[in-house]
């Protein structure tokens, strides 16, 4: 019976961590994006996998970065090694206790130290910066696989050696290193594999135009992962699986009897490492060489989903261009970026805002609008429009524009939605998503009071703060591109949304609509600019000319769905629905209700992130009496530091016990 | 004698080059960066920032999650390696290989698929609702991020825990027995004890991560909870303020100072490299 | 020395499929010094085991004292095992791995500290309660973990080869250490080695084991000078085993020479193992052996000259006080008392059941 509980126990704990990987697995095969929604079998993904330079790009780079780092890491790991294993013991110990700090420490201080490093003595984030990081937190591992080898190891045997006539640096060779092989081999694989799984570090290192696949997920995460992924990961697990089975079978049919030693079964373990990595890299080699043949390069940074992946290939082929395209998932997150100069873009396609915020900080550049000829087919009235947060227009060309309203489920909401009020219904608590940005959110909120949605004025900031903090227990999540994917699979009810994603939602799934709120909005427009700093700024021009082709331009239309503010697309539209959506088109009394946002400056800027902030730390219950939930939160914190403090002492108190103790022994 | 040591600390200078110029350096630069302000002055601000309640409820909300996620992570390992230890298998590294492998699936993607499962209308929630059960879903709250956490770096606490107990002599424990003690006294007083080295770094390498991590609460979460690592990752990629994000590691840092001295005297030596 | 403490009825036990003990019966008496004696994978230790409580028998009983405790889980068992590599508490220091059974019962603190200077005394280690396991010898952790089983006062104490990991010397010694704590502790000990003159020396009883099945059972001087088959003497010391046949009563024939001896009732003709001991040969003159032969090997062992002598086409090991030279012609001699005839077994297995019945 207890046999039985203990199997049964056994297979749970399994069966929870294989449950996720299983649904991947499925999902690879799964006729349909949405992640846990059976839509048929189909091999489509791993077919596109082949054909997806984006995922082939980030699993090249995560396969080279995690060859190089586990190569130079157990290089240099073993150098140290047998230096140190040679110093005295307290030399030792710092040492030792030095090299442990990335393993002990928290990954995302690791990574922001690195982050700080890099930009404080000025060097660009690039491959090698990425490189350096991931050699640094693999070193750890190394040392601890290889010291304990080198501390056992029998130094009579090194020295018998030396007596027989080998000179240090053959001894070395031919004893020394092999007696350690196990230690280095396991020292090896343990990097390989924690360079490949990480993400934080690489997260805040890594350079342009350089995606890991983790780094690629994240980003794919927050607007839905592309299913390629799920296939590629299941083509390297289902490879890594095989090998491991095959490796570990292979002692276990000779039928030992005996239990596998701890020395033979990281031998085991490390020599079916190596061989994965053996094939990983010969794949990297067979892989199809997807440098640029040409040194024309240009870095493309532009919001997530938002390009016609064709349309990037068909600029290549025509001007010979090698095009580095990387995604943004805010204005905020790509200005930061952009600020610190630490990835460096040819052109960028930020939101009106953000523009003038650029423009202020000086880091955009005039744009030579004779290398454009294909502006002309820019509505007048958006140049005009854009004079709002670019005066001369000087440094932008629209790319798109729409507005941010309301998508709603009919079969979920009987009310009439025609109000930002629906957001703050109790009715539908647990059945909103909201926008993550700041100003999206306090856009909801500020119209809803009436408002405008560029104030600065902090009361009226405040104000929406509090009514922010209000409708959290209301909102499913906060997330960014994700409503949409929700939205389909008919996961919430109400979500707000950028007017772009409207057609493409009610595609596919007719139940929904969109609304723009009798409150007024946001009439926004995404225009490209070139920053400052970039490097290849003709190549830019010659990318917006490009976009701005009418065929171009409605290739990109038909592919996003959001609105373009190029005439020739519109008379190129031939489906008359689409032409007549208000989403898509807002009629001049809706637009009449719009505001466009304004750059507020850095004392706004900021004072809209403090207040943010204190909305993402607000309690999500709901609270049933004001007082009583204050009282609950001063419990939360008095409890939180009585545990701390009494943590510690206990800590400190028991250090001191086992101190005394051991020196009593002594 | 003395070229003897001249020649050796060549062989090292690569290593400690490195270890100097990437670790130690780096960790100054958050040093410099917490305690000054945008301009270069000197500033305690960003380190007193803790004490405003948005801060310090996100670090006890990441203290108190942390602390579950690893309670939870220790009493499923820990009879989890004590039932692998007993049934004696041959091939260890099979056990080994069992929970590393699935660290070959990224972890977001693993993470991400567990958002798929907890969701409204997701896996869990429509294969319950065949047996008439409606509405269960924990997605988007602390239950999901802890439930993630602990899917996360559970294999960080069984394997530490087994390899130690697999070290412990059968005859050790036969002893105790013999000397009168029944199971569950075997188990507080020799089991328990002899394991402590591999607990210990179990708890370390579950307890850090769970601490500070900024992806797990962003998937599984919903944005509606800020822990700790949500906050600085904001603070540093997107509202651009390397200096508060600096200031708040810092006092992150304490925590991880603390936990390196508990595992110093308890483990002697005994850490990550219980993997394997 | 009358009353059966222990009682083994019909055991058998085997892992994965492998027979280790086979309908074995064995008795324990009180105040008695046992030896489970044999080489390794005999089923010594399984039997220890099983007395101990750590292994469950496939089939059959243990008796203790009249009651049944087969079933029973050993902390419930009043019998202590000293194991092999000792097995203490790392985690402890020696005085906490004294009173850890003593605790566990609730004695009172004044009493565990009692127990625990008499231990210490007794094992001759006064003073050490504060020491960890791990800085003793391996001597010192021997006695240490005697003293941690005989502190409950344990009516028998089982010990499972605690020599084994011991230098030479060390081990002689505790030999003798060991008997004067029997001694004075009036406990029955159980006691498994596969060091023939371990048992030898400390034993009142020695249980010859082989393959699952009990070989022989008698004192030290009954095992060594009698033993009841060919096994049994080539494992207690050294021993010239030679084919012979059993002519008629009191006359065998060996390697061509008849022989007096005393055995009777092996029939007329029959084939039989002889064994005569080295120290039983004697070298005489070529005239006066009955039969002859030459001196090949010669070595000095201390005590005695260990010799091979060729005769007849057999090598005898001889061991004698008077040195004969290489290439000597001598003489054997065998006294009959000194002939001990053991029937041929068909097989090993055989044997075993025979002798086991």
């Amino acid at each position: 019976m207890a046999k039985y509980l203990k199997k049964i126990y056994i297979g749970l704990i399994i069966l929870f961590l294989y449950l996720p990987i299983g649904v991947l697995i499925v999902s690879s095969f799964n006729n349909t994006k949405v992640l846990g929604k059976w839509g048929g079998f189909t091999l489509d993904w791993y077919k596109n996998l082949f054909e997806n330079e984006a995922i082939l790009n980030s699993l090249k780079n995560t396969l080279l970065i995690a060859v190089l780092a586990a190569t130079i890491s157990t290089v240099l790991g073993v150098l140290g090694c047998v230096a140190i294993s040679k110093m005295k013991r307290s030399t030792k110990s710092v040492i030792n206790g030095v090299t442990n700090i990335p393993m002990l420490n928290a990954e995302i201080v690791t990574g922001l130290a690195f982050m700080l490093l890099f930009i404080g003595i000025g060097m660009k984030l690039t491959f090698n910066t990425l490189l350096i990081a991931h050699i640094t937190f693999c070193l750890p591992y190394v040392v601890l696989s290889v010291m304990p080898k080198i501390e056992q190891s029998d130094r009579s045997m090194y020295e018998a050696a030396r007596d027989l006539g080998a000179t240090p640096l053959q001894a070395f060779f031919k004893i020394t290193l092999p007696e350690i092989m196990p230690g280095v081999l396991s020292g090896f694989v343990m990097a390989f594999t924690m360079s490949i799984d990480d993400f934080v570090i690489t997260y805040f290192t890594r350079g342009s135009g350089i995606d890991t696949l983790s780094t690629k997920i994240y980003t794919e995460v927050k607007k839905g992962i592309k299913p390629e992924m799920y296939a590629l990961s299941t083509l390297l697990f289902v490879t890594v699986f095989i090998l491991m089975i095959l490796a570990n079978r292979a002692p276990s049919e000779k039928r030992e009897k005996k239990p596998m030693s701890r020395k033979k079964r990281i031998f085991t373990f490390a020599a079916s490492g190596v061989v994965a990595v053996l094939i990983i890299i010969a794949f990297i080699f067979s892989m199809k060489d997807n440098s640029p043949t040409s040194n024309k390069e240009l870095y493309v940074y532009n919001w997530g989903e938002y390009i016609d992946p064709e349309v990037i290939k068909m600029f290549e082929e025509e001007t010979g261009y090698k095009v580095y395209y990387e995604e943004f998932e805010t204005n905020e997150d790509m200005y930061t970026i952009v600020d610190r100069g630490a990835r460096i873009y040819d052109v960028i396609c930020p939101s009106d805002y953000m523009i003038a915020k650029m423009i202020e900080n000086g880091l955009l550049a005039e744009i030579n609008y004779e290398n454009i000829p294909n502006i002309s087919y820019i509505g007048e009235e958006y140049m005009e429009l854009s004079k709002g947060f670019d005066p001369e227009n000087k440094y932008s060309v629209p790319y798109c524009y729409g507005t941010v309203g309301i998508m709603y489920n009919t079969t979920m909401v009987d009310d009439v939605v025609d109000s930002w009020d629906i957001l703050f219904d109790e009715k539908y608590a647990g059945n909103i998503l909201m926008q993550a940005s700041v100003r999206d959110a306090f856009c909801v909120a500020l119209s809803e009071l009436g408002y405008s949605i560029n104030s600065l004025n902090e009361d009226e900031i405040k104000e929406a703060t509090e009514l922010l903090i209000k409708q959290k227990p209301l909102v499913q999540a906060y997330v960014v591109d994700q409503v949409r994917d929700k939205m389909i699979d008919n996961r919430a009810a109400i979500g707000v949304i950028y007017s772009g994603e409207a057609e493409y939602m009610r595609e596919e799934n007719p139940d929904l609509e969109y609304v723009v709120p009798k409150e007024g909005t946001n009439f926004w427009v995404d225009s490209w600019v070139i920053p400052s700093n970039a490097e290849n700024k003709e190549a830019a021009e010659e990318w917006i000319n490009f976009m701005c082709r009418p065929e171009i331009a409605l290739l990109n239309f038909e592919y996003i769905l959001y609105a373009s503010p190029n005439t020739g697309v519109k008379e190129l539209i031939e489906d008359e629905e689409l032409l007549n959506s208000q989403a898509l088109y807002p009629s001049d009394e809706v637009l009449a209700r719009c505001e466009v946002y304004e750059y507020l400056g850095e004392d706004g800027d900021a004072m809209y992130d403090k207040y943010w902030t204190e909305v993402g730390a607000a309690s999500s219950e709901l609270a049933d009496e004001e007082e009583e939930d204050t009282g609950m939160g001063r419990m939360f914190v008095i409890l939180n530091i009585v545990g701390i403090v009494l943590v510690l002492v206990l800590l400190i108190v028991w250090n001191i016990r086992e101190g005394i103790k051991e020196r009593k022994r002594k | 004698m003395s070229r003897k040591r001249l020649k050796n600390t060549l062989v090292a200078g690569p290593y400690l080059v490195w270890i100097i110029g990437f670790i130690v350096i780096p960790l100054m630069f958050v040093l410099y960066y917490g305690l000054t302000d945008g301009d270069g002055k000197f500033t305690l601000d960003n380190v007193r920032a803790i004490s405003e309640p948005i801060y310090y409820e996100a670090l006890f909300l990441s203290l108190d999650l942390a602390l579950v996620c690893t309670i939870i992570c220790f009493l499923l390992a820990f009879p989890l390696a004590l039932i692998l230890r007993n049934m004696k298998i041959t091939n260890k590294g099979f056990i080994v290989f069992l929970f590393i492998l699935p660290m070959w699936m990224n972890f977001l993607l693993r993470t991400y698929a567990w958002q798929a499962i907890l969701d409204i209308n997701g896996v869990l929630d429509t294969f319950l609702g065949f047996f008439g059960i409606e509405g269960f879903s924990i997605i988007n709250t602390p239950a999901a991020i802890v439930l993630g956490m602990v899917y996360d770096f559970l294999p960080f606490m069984v394997l530490p825990i087994y390899n130690t107990m697999i070290k412990i002599d059968d005859n050790v424990i036969n002893a105790a027995r013999d000397l009168g003690a029944s199971y569950s006294q075997t188990l507080m007083k020799i089991i328990l004890p002899l394991s402590m080295p591999g607990i210990v770094s179990g708890v370390i390498m579950v307890f850090v991560p769970s601490l500070t991590t900024f992806a797990i609460s962003d998937i599984l979460g919903g944005g509606k909870m800020l822990l700790i690592g949500n906050i600085i990752e904001s603070k540093v990629k997107r509202a651009g303020n390397m200096n508060l994000g600096a200031g708040l590691s810092l006092i992150l840092m304490i925590f991880i100072v603390v936990n390196m001295l508990f595992q110093a005297r308890y483990s002697k030596g005994e850490d990550k490299s219980s993997l394997i | 020395m009358s009353n059966k403490l222990i009682d083994l009825v019909n055991i058998s036990k085997s892992y994965d499929n492998e027979l280790i003990l086979d309908d074995l019966n064995l008795y324990i008496r009180e105040n008695e010094f046992l030896t489970l004696l044999g080489p390794s994978g005999c089923g010594k230790t399984t039997t220890l085991r099983l007395i101990g409580g750590f292994e469950s028998p496939d089939q059959g009983k243990i008796i203790f004292d009249g009651q049944d405790i087969t079933k029973l889980p050993p902390h419930k068992r009043t019998l202590n095992t000293v194991f092999q590599k000792y097995a203490l508490f790392t985690h402890m220091t020696i005085a906490e791995n004294i009173a850890f059974g003593l605790k566990i019962k609730k004695k009172s603190k004044a009493y565990i500290d009692d127990k625990i200077k008499y231990a210490l005394k007794l094992v001759n280690l006064d003073g050490y309660e504060n020491r960890m396991a791990d800085q003793l010898s391996g001597g010192q952790q021997q006695r240490i973990a005697i003293a941690r089983a005989i502190v409950n006062e344990p009516k028998v104490l089982l010990l499972d080869e605690p020599l084994g990991a011991l230098d030479l010397k060390l081990r002689q010694d505790m030999q003798y250490e060991l008997i004067r704590l029997k001694n004075e502790l009036g406990i029955t000990f159980i006691y498994v080695t596969h060091d023939q003159e371990e048992a030898l020396t400390m034993s009142d009883t020695i249980v010859v084991m082989n393959q699952g099945y009990i070989q022989q059972i008698g004192t030290p001087e009954n095992i060594y000078n009698e033993p009841e088959n060919a096994f049994v003497a080539d494992f207690i010391g050294d021993s010239n085993i030679i084919d012979g046949v059993m002519i008629e009563d009191k006359v065998v024939e060996i390697l061509g020479t008849k022989f007096a001896c005393v055995d009777e009732g092996f029939g007329n003709n029959t084939p039989v193992d002889v064994v005569i001991r080295p120290e039983d040969v004697e070298l005489v003159s070529p005239q006066e052996g009955i039969i002859e032969g030459v001196v090949s090997h010669l070595i000095f062992k201390g005590v005695h000259y260990e010799m091979e002598v060729q005769a007849h086409g057999y090598e005898w090991l001889v061991q004698s006080t008077k040195l004969v030279p290489v290439g000597t012609k001598v003489g054997i001699k065998v006294d009959p008392f000194n002939i001990q005839i053991m029937n041929k077994p068909a097989s090993e297995d055989e044997e075993a059941v025979m002798l086991d019945e």
